[in-house]
């Protein structure tokens, strides 16, 4: 065997450690063994090869210390870096939270404006049923006596053997269609749910877990508050929403009360969306075909608002 | 001695002309760090073993840089340019151990 065993050369074959082993037991490169083994020959170097050799070890100490601080300054240089950019974003959306709501100021000045403007060139009759329109609409803040009724969750348990929790207990969007629409249909005239007057185009709906009246989220408690005939509690207690909400309190223990109030007020609606309009006085119909000129009573009917959530 | 002095010159270098570094070289900088470590802690565990090597030394240095970012390049193109990098700081990161514990030995016997 010409070739020489890496095993040792004894004959007998060992197998060597794999390279992971050989990692943990021996984390010293083999170089310096050799180099030393060289030198322990008489073969290492001597006069200039050495001070060559010793300089170029002082010159790769240097190129590492530089290298080690380049590294230090790059790292705490790109920490700013990030934080700055974060900032910055917060900054923004400050800066647009402050403007829209300088925006929404803004804009209940000028409803103001119009609003006082409107009553000076209204005069009696038309102002009246501009105010009964606005009442009915939701678009105007309404005083009286009325019904509250108070929806609340009941107690979610925690199935053990899952681990998931029991929603059935909890108020849906349903429940408070069904309320709305039981105090609709009862005589009410104004309803707001937690301070949410609805209108023609309101929507209760469902996301996730959350409650959405107007878009708004609502948590429960939900107080139903409605303006309507003085006995509007009574008649929801005793109409089939009120027997419905007894059953839910009876099996999933939630919280149900229907109370009159006195004098309570509601907010207008928050946002008015102009959809489509029509002139007051309608333009000189063409000869023959008046038939088609729309109908200028657009005034929503209330009864009809809280049942856009897919009943 | 001068090992010594040579790497505080370098430390003083770098505060001091402070250079910008170019940023296609910025992801092979940690690497490069780890390497020179690498070689480092080799270097005084040899001189501690009695049996450091100049040109030994200044070799595995470069040659540990210089494979390590071809590894990071290599894996950048391939797309697995993180996972190629634990695995040399893995590496190395062992090795510096290994070389560290044995140092301790040499220095406080235990």
């Amino acid at each position: 065997m010409t070739v020489p065993d890496p095993d040792g050369g004894s004959g007998k074959r060992t197998y060597g450690p794999d390279f992971l082993t050989a990692l943990f037991q021996n984390p010293l490169d083999p170089g310096y063994a050799d180099a030393a083994a060289r030198k322990a020959e008489g073969r290492g170097r001597t006069g200039v090869a050495r001070r060559v050799a010793s300089g170029s070890t002082a010159l790769m100490l240097l190129v590492i210390g530089f290298l080690l601080v380049v590294a230090y300054q790059q790292t705490v240089a790109e920490e700013p870096a990030r934080t700055v950019a974060r900032d910055e974003l917060v900054d923004q959306v400050e800066n647009r939270r402050e403007e829209t709501a300088d925006l929404q100021a803004r804009a209940d000045e000028l409803a103001e404006e119009v609003a006082g403007l409107r009553e000076k060139e209204l005069t009696g009759a038309a102002l009246a049923r501009l105010r009964d329109l606005e009442a009915a609409t939701g678009f105007a803040t309404v005083h009286g006596d009325g019904a509250k009724i108070t929806l609340s969750d009941g107690p979610t348990s925690v199935d053990p053997v899952t681990g998931e929790r029991r929603t059935e207990s909890r108020v849906k969007d349903t429940d408070l269609q069904l309320a709305t629409n039981a105090l609709w249909s009862a005589g009410a005239e104004a309803i707001a749910i937690n301070g949410q007057r609805l209108t023609a185009t309101s929507t209760i709906r469902q996301a996730g877990e959350a409650i959405l009246v107007n878009v708004q989220p609502v948590a429960s408690p939900y107080e139903v508050v409605a303006i309507g005939p003085g006995d509007l509690a009574g008649d929801f207690r005793s109409g089939y929403a009120g027997h419905f909400f007894e059953t839910l309190v009876a099996r999933y223990g939630m919280a149900f009360d229907a109370t009159e109030v006195k004098d309570v007020t509601l907010e207008a609606a928050t946002e008015l969306k102009l959809r489509v309009a029509t002139p007051s006085t309608p333009p000189p119909a063409p000869s023959g075909s008046s038939s088609s000129s729309p109908d200028g009573s657009g005034s929503p009917v209330p009864s009809g608002s809280a049942s856009e959530g897919g009943r | 001695m001068i090992a010594v002095l040579a790497l505080l010159a370098g430390v003083l270098l770098g505060i001091v002309f402070h250079p910008a570094v170019p940023p296609e070289l910025v992801p092979y900088l940690p690497i490069a760090v780890v390497a020179a470590l690498d070689a480092v802690f080799g270097g005084v565990r040899a001189k501690l073993d009695g049996i450091f090597d100049d040109k030994q030394f200044v070799v595995s240095f470069i040659s540990n840089v210089l494979v390590s970012a071809l590894i990071v390049y290599v894996g950048d193109q391939l797309g697995v340019g993180g996972q190629l990098s634990t695995g040399v700081v893995v590496v190395l990161g062992v090795r510096i151990f290994g070389n560290v514990a044995a140092i301790r030995r040499h220095l406080f016997r235990a």
